[in-house]
């Protein structure tokens, strides 16, 4: 038991005495980040020190999703070519009609002396990493502040809402999905009209909150952001109702939705930076 | 004896093989890898903390502790915590699991990986809010196959066969 160079008798701390005194730092780190997250320099710290590695350790993937494409079948390729020719086509209309709103829309602004929406700057990114989803569902971008990034921010991808940058570092940033804990979004039923108050569920899942029983809501019905929060632009779809079931004992209305945007597929997303801020930087 | 004490615990192979389970856990996992990917650094800290205790113990545990909370977007302490009162467990049953072969080494590291992990949950839950499922249990049983990969390579390496009792 006793190996040559072991003192026979103890002369640092036990290990329950080693144990505890560590747990005490554990706890008050706890609390110091709970309470009053002045543990910010640390996670940067991580973030530099780590933001390279995962860069280089995504390569891999990307080799392999690259030597994927390259196989893909002539057929799939054409097919995937006609199908994008024709929602260009219909989309060029849209833009068209959007133009004529949008000069028609200014016009009448100006008349009604209303303030001009905020234009909007958008900065691609692609998702570095992500962590478990024990607590909070969470992804890392690979852009950060030196893209003008700033905590709050919504982030899209081509589909509908991913989430809201909540941490920022020099060179990533940490986004919280739409699907995560305690997340709320301001959105309203597109088929009604009925604003709402969509709270992350966990498990790739939202919840419409505080519906009363008698509203005209259904499986189907897609939601959007309201814009009312003044974070989020309106109108950008957010999630659709997937079940709506009555309670006895409670006056709401249980909406469960399923959010739109691939939170746990798509790999290259949107941050939408209103324009603003960016012009006063 | 254990082999591995005598001839396996030069810095080199520590800070090696714990700067790999860093890098391991680096990569882009997701899905049901990312749900079942083992604590790699977990796993690595436990191992060296039961074969060069003088070396790696509370302060390592503690710091890949908040590494690991960074990784997660979680409160910092919450795998700190845990990975500190896995390293005590291990302490505690120090002489008893070197006495086993890698699969009942593995098989007795279950319920102290299970422990670490509740404590996961518990401070996470205590400091944040419930947990989204119990999902937050599968990396206990990966890691404790990893254990046994581990602790078997090591024996294979130092050239002792699996009958060999130590």
């Amino acid at each position: 038991m006793a190996t040559p160079g072991q003192l026979m008798f103890a002369r640092r701390l036990g290990p329950t005495a080693r144990l505890l005194i560590w747990l005490l730092i554990g706890v008050s780190c706890v609390v110091v980040d709970v309470r009053y997250h002045a543990l910010d320099g640390l996670r940067s710290g991580f973030s530099l020190l780590l933001q390279p590695v995962r860069e280089v350790l995504r390569a891999p993937s990307d080799v392999a999703a690259e030597l994927g494409g390259f196989f893909a079948r002539h057929r799939l390729l054409q097919k995937e070519r006609d199908a994008l020719l024709a929602e260009r086509a219909r989309l060029l209309v849209n833009v068209n009609v959007a133009k004529e709103l949008l000069r028609e829309n200014a016009e009448l602004r100006t008349l009604l002396q209303l303030q001009s929406r905020p234009g909007q700057q958008m900065v691609h990114a692609a998702q570095l990493y992500q962590g478990h989803d024990w607590f909070a569902q969470r992804i890392t971008l690979d852009q950060g502040g030196r893209a003008g990034l700033r905590s709050g921010l919504p982030v899209v991808d081509a589909v509908g809402l991913v989430g809201q940058v909540t941490q920022v570092y020099p060179g990533s940033s940490e986004v919280t999905l739409v699907s995560s804990r305690q997340q709320l979004t301001p959105v309203f039923v597109e088929r009604t009209g009925q604003r709402g108050l969509a709270a992350g569920s966990g498990q790739n899942q939202l919840e419409l909150r505080y519906m009363p029983a008698q509203t005209d809501i259904r499986p189907g019905d897609r939601l959007l952001t309201s814009g009312i929060d003044r974070v989020y632009p309106a109108g950008i779809p957010v999630a659709r109702v997937s079940r709506v079931s009555r309670s006895q004992s409670s006056p709401y209305l249980r909406v469960e939705c399923l959010p739109l945007a691939g939170l746990d597929r798509s790999r290259a997303v949107l941050v939408l930076i209103a324009e603003p801020q960016v012009t006063t930087r | 004896m254990n082999v591995a004490t005598r001839t396996a615990g030069s810095w080199h192979r520590i800070l090696g093989s714990l700067a790999l389970a860093v890098l391991l856990e680096q990569l882009p996992w997701a899905g049901w890898a990312l749900a079942l990917r083992p604590d790699f650094v977990l796993v690595g800290v436990l191992f060296w903390t039961l074969h060069q205790p003088a070396r790696i113990g509370f302060a390592t545990a503690f710091f890949f502790g908040l590494l690991a909370d960074f990784q997660d977007g979680a409160v910092f302490g919450q795998h700190a915590i845990a990975y500190v009162i896995g390293v005590y467990l291990v302490l505690f049953l120090r002489l008893r699991l070197l006495q086993f072969d890698p699969f009942r080494q593995a098989v007795q590291l279950f319920p102290i990986l299970l422990t670490v992990q509740l404590a996961v949950l518990l401070v996470g839950w205590l400091a944040v809010n419930p947990p989204a499922s119990l999902s937050i249990l599968l990396p206990v049983m990966s890691s404790a196959v990893l254990w046994y990969l581990v602790a078997l390579f090591v024996r294979l390496w130092h050239g002792k066969s699996l009958l060999d009792q130590a």
